[in-house]
């Protein structure tokens, strides 16, 4: 039976074309290249297409990269066939498979969104629709059906591939693509769908004036405690949710949850548990705002409005994806010599400091290449638009291109294969409840709750000695 | 061997407990009220800018552009809000070349031999050479200051736009021939904003030698922009802070990015005998609330009462709409302002949501082409103290 994609990912083996660290720095300057002459054709707003109005280019942006989810870790690059994905060159691989999945996109945007949702649903996915409201300006119409059709997509970036990397494509992992690969489709939409109902559609419905109280909870009833109406609120956890995922999944190696033997037990803890580390950082990353631009202010603009603060807590867990990804896809999943605990913590160290570079290092340069604005909170710029834009062709590299041009793919023999799975079954089970391992989980907690208050005791210190904004 | 095994054990306990320790001190300890003790108490600098005794603002004009639609459109066309303003092709920056492929240099140089004298020979120019040039209005506001001897000084908030409309609009209001006669001692800039500040030649037409006050931030056009309108006086770059100016008046420049490419704004704060704090701004990106909050924690004002507001709240500007601008409206009430005058960017949909609210909006007389009564519109008065 044609598996398609089916396990490629992890059946395929990257050989470098060059020894040492060659090979990652090849495809990073490519990568690169590719991203700002991309990024000048359909974003930058010096630039030809300018779609960073900014949502249109968000909301593009943000598909894109479901898109190549759906592909490639739902219907496991279903309908192309394993032989063409082992004989192709990357770089026909590359331009058909992105050719696929941005058809999709506009076809899902254009036909499923704006032209069946907009019309026959919910006018404020459709810009035309809105137009015929008195006051609304094309330019408005457009960017609010576009906020619509993007905050769908922030909700499926999460729960598309949690369904695979929690629940293990359950319960219908022994099925056959298509019908897999619709199936989570069709659940994971689903799951979409609610979470959008009871999310962003009451952000939507007071959007306007009079708010619609016949149609959506007015205020939203998350005001008190987030202190805005707005939908940010929610954006801020979904994304950090997002983010959660792919650490769980790259360098994290789906530590600790692989230590559950029980399939059921194991997805449900992963899934809930992802929710769970996503609301740590939904809300660590607002205090870590407090104390660094001070407290905000209801009904003030930018930095201290908490609605940017809540939308910037979900920026900032963006940042932390880039270098997770990075450290996977070009770097091995750099270490892989210790302990399963030990490398996850090593590559969890790497990517904070990472990322707090990149942090800091894109809000002092990127104004100078991205045709966008210094300053940390104009309420038009979102960092997450060239965070993601970069994370997509990263996504297009490796699993469309197979790194190329630093690596080539050959298949894993059978033999290899066996002793990978042997290797990291090895490592889960060396992870074993004695009473040293207990005894290193309660001072290790202890020292986690010193290294949070270190952290608090630490960040304005540390925020007054660096010039974000000069 | 055995130790070495229960010391490896530790090791992966504790590195894992590390993290579920961090995450759930993150989780549970983070959004708590308990957090709010890490927070710095609240100091207050009371700094002294002293008193006045009136602050009279005459809206020269509020309308920087007429149809909201024809603005989004050019703005939706040139590529959104982040493209900068001088590649627009709006006047008087325009080369014939289309929406979106203007810039600065080929604006000027059809026109700058023509300023500040000519101002309408090189609108004329413009009109032919610019996107939308009949859409181009401008924001300007005459302030009076009654000090507490009762001498009157009077200043220019912004300079509008279009130079024909700006044109038209002061010599309505004898703009012209106040900024002729020197009594105009000052021109602040707000932001460089279009509409703020491409109108500079009509009040250099007048008065070239007039000491203008910029926000730190400007981009190069616009420090050339100055120099090329024919400017001789002295140009004051405020810097970033509080900026006391004469008795009772000061500015504060907010460091901040503004759509268009705009970086900082500056805005002023009065200090009225017997009333309170007067703010009176230009299109306020800062925020309201921000600014009031700043002037909370800055400044020493009168029975420590927020008195007035003069000006544009940066809202609604092309009346959208998002939640967060209901935060605004709904927080607005704590600051417990006596007297709001709000226009231009507000956006008339916010003015209405603010007296249906409640709060003390003063209305205006809708003439000169402002498009409402609820809010002040060109030519209205409106004094505080």
């Amino acid at each position: 039976m044609e598996k398609f994609g089916a396990g490629f990912l992890e059946e395929r083996k990257l050989v470098k074309r060059w020894s040492g660290p060659i090979p990652a720095f090849v495809s990073i300057a490519l990568l690169f290249a590719v991203f700002y002459a991309t990024w000048w054709i359909f974003q930058d707003p010096r630039g030809y297409m300018r779609m960073y109005t900014p949502y249109v280019g968000y909301m593009y942006c943000r598909w894109w990269l479901i898109m190549m989810i759906w592909m490639v870790y739902i219907f496991n690059y279903w309908p192309f066939k394993r032989s063409w994905l082992e004989s192709a060159h990357p770089l026909q691989k590359g331009i058909v498979l992105t050719a696929v999945s941005v058809g999709i996109l506009v076809l899902l945007i254009k036909g499923f969104f704006e032209g069946f949702l907009g019309n026959y649903g919910l006018a404020y996915f459709n810009p035309e629709q809105l137009e015929k409201l008195p006051g609304i300006t094309s330019f408005f119409a457009i960017e609010y059906a576009s906020l619509a059709i993007l905050m769908f997509a922030a909700i499926a970036s999460w729960l598309s591939p949690a369904w695979v990397v929690a629940f293990e494509e359950a319960p219908w992992q022994k099925m056959a693509q298509p019908a897999k690969g619709f199936s989570i489709l069709m659940l994971t939409f689903f799951l979409s769908t609610l979470v959008y109902f009871v999310t962003m559609h009451p952000h939507m419905g007071i959007l306007y004036h009079p708010w619609q109280y016949f149609t959506s909870i007015a205020p939203p009833y998350w005001e008190e405690f987030a202190d805005t109406v707005s939908g940010n609120f929610h954006v801020s956890w979904i994304m950090c949710c997002t983010v959660v995922v792919w650490l769980v999944e790259t360098i994290w190696e789906r530590y600790p949850f692989n230590l559950i033997k029980n399939d059921w037990g194991r997805r449900f803890t992963c899934f809930f548990g992802i929710i769970g580390i996503a609301l740590a950082m939904h809300f660590f990353f607002y205090f870590a705002q407090e104390l660094t631009f001070g407290e905000a202010i209801r009904g003030t603009r930018r930095g201290f409005a908490p609605d940017w603060r809540w939308l910037h807590v979900g920026e900032m867990a963006i940042f932390m994806l880039v270098p997770a990804l990075f450290l996977n896809f070009y770097f091995g999943n750099w270490p892989r010599k210790f302990s399963m605990p030990v490398n996850v913590t090593i590559r969890t160290l790497i990517t904070i400091v990472a990322s707090v570079l990149l942090y800091i290092a894109y809000y002092k340069t990127s104004h100078l290449f991205l045709g966008t604005q210094k300053g940390i909170s104009h309420p038009q710029q979102f960092p997450m638009i060239p965070m993601i834009w970069l994370v997509n062709l990263m996504l297009v590299q490796h699993w469309f291109m197979d790194n190329w041009p630093g690596w080539k793919m050959v298949p894993k023999t059978a033999a290899e294969l066996e002793a990978e799975h042997s290797a990291h079954q090895e490592q889960i089970e060396a992870v074993k409840p004695t009473p040293k391992f207990g005894l290193g989980l309660g001072a290790g907690a202890v020292m986690g709750v010193v290294f949070f208050f270190v952290t608090v005791w630490a960040l304005p210190y540390f925020y007054q000695s660096i010039d974000l904004i000069k | 061997m055995s130790g070495q095994i229960k010391r490896r054990d530790f090791l992966k306990g504790a590195t894992t407990g590390v993290g579920l320790g961090m995450l759930g001190a993150m989780g549970v300890y983070s959004y708590s009220p308990l957090r709010k003790q890490h927070f710095p108490e609240t100091v207050r600098r009371m700094t002294d800018i002293g008193v006045c005794k009136s602050v009279k603002v005459t809206n020269v004009s509020e309308t920087s552009w007429f149809e909201n639609s024809v603005l989004m459109g050019d703005i939706k066309g040139a590529g959104g809000l982040l493209v900068n303003q001088y590649d627009y092709n709006w006047p008087p920056f325009g080369n014939g070349k289309g929406l979106g492929k203007g810039s600065y240099e080929d604006g000027m140089a059809k026109i700058k031999h023509l300023l500040p004298d000519k101002v309408d020979e090189a609108w004329d120019i413009c009109v032919k050479n610019c996107v939308h040039p009949e859409n181009a209005g401008g924001f300007a506001a005459l302030v009076e200051v009654e000090e507490m001897s009762g001498k009157k000084r009077k200043f220019l908030l912004d300079t509008g736009w279009s130079y024909a409309w700006t044109h038209e609009c002061f010599k309505r209001e004898g703009i012209d021939k106040m900024l002729l006669n020197r009594e105009i001692e000052a021109l602040f800039i707000s932001h460089e904003h279009f509409d703020h500040f491409w109108g500079l030649p009509v009040t250099l037409k007048y008065d070239p030698t007039i000491t203008l006050y910029i926000p730190e931030g400007f981009y190069s056009e616009g420090l050339q922009y100055i120099k090329d309108c024919g400017h001789t006086g002295k140009v004051v770059t405020v810097p970033i802070g509080l900026n006391p100016h004469i008795p009772g008046m000061a500015t504060y420049v907010f460091d901040i990015p503004i759509i268009c490419r705009v970086y900082g704004e500056q805005s002023m704060y009065f200090n009225v005998a017997d009333k309170g704090l007067v703010s009176v701004t230009g299109c306020c990106h800062q925020g309201i609330i921000q600014f009031a909050e700043t002037a909370y924690k800055e400044i020493k004002y009168e029975n420590d009462n927020f008195h007035g507001i003069y000006g544009g709240l940066h809202i609604s500007p092309f009346d959208d709409w998002d939640p967060k601008y209901d935060d605004l409206v709904i927080s607005l009430r704590n600051y417990d302002f006596d007297r709001i005058g709000c226009n231009h960017c507000t956006g008339v949909l916010c003015a209405k949501k603010f007296i249906t609210a409640g709060y003390p909006v003063i209305e205006g007389t809708s003439r000169f082409r402002s498009k409402d009564k609820a809010y002040l519109g060109n030519g209205d008065v409106i004094t505080f103290g």
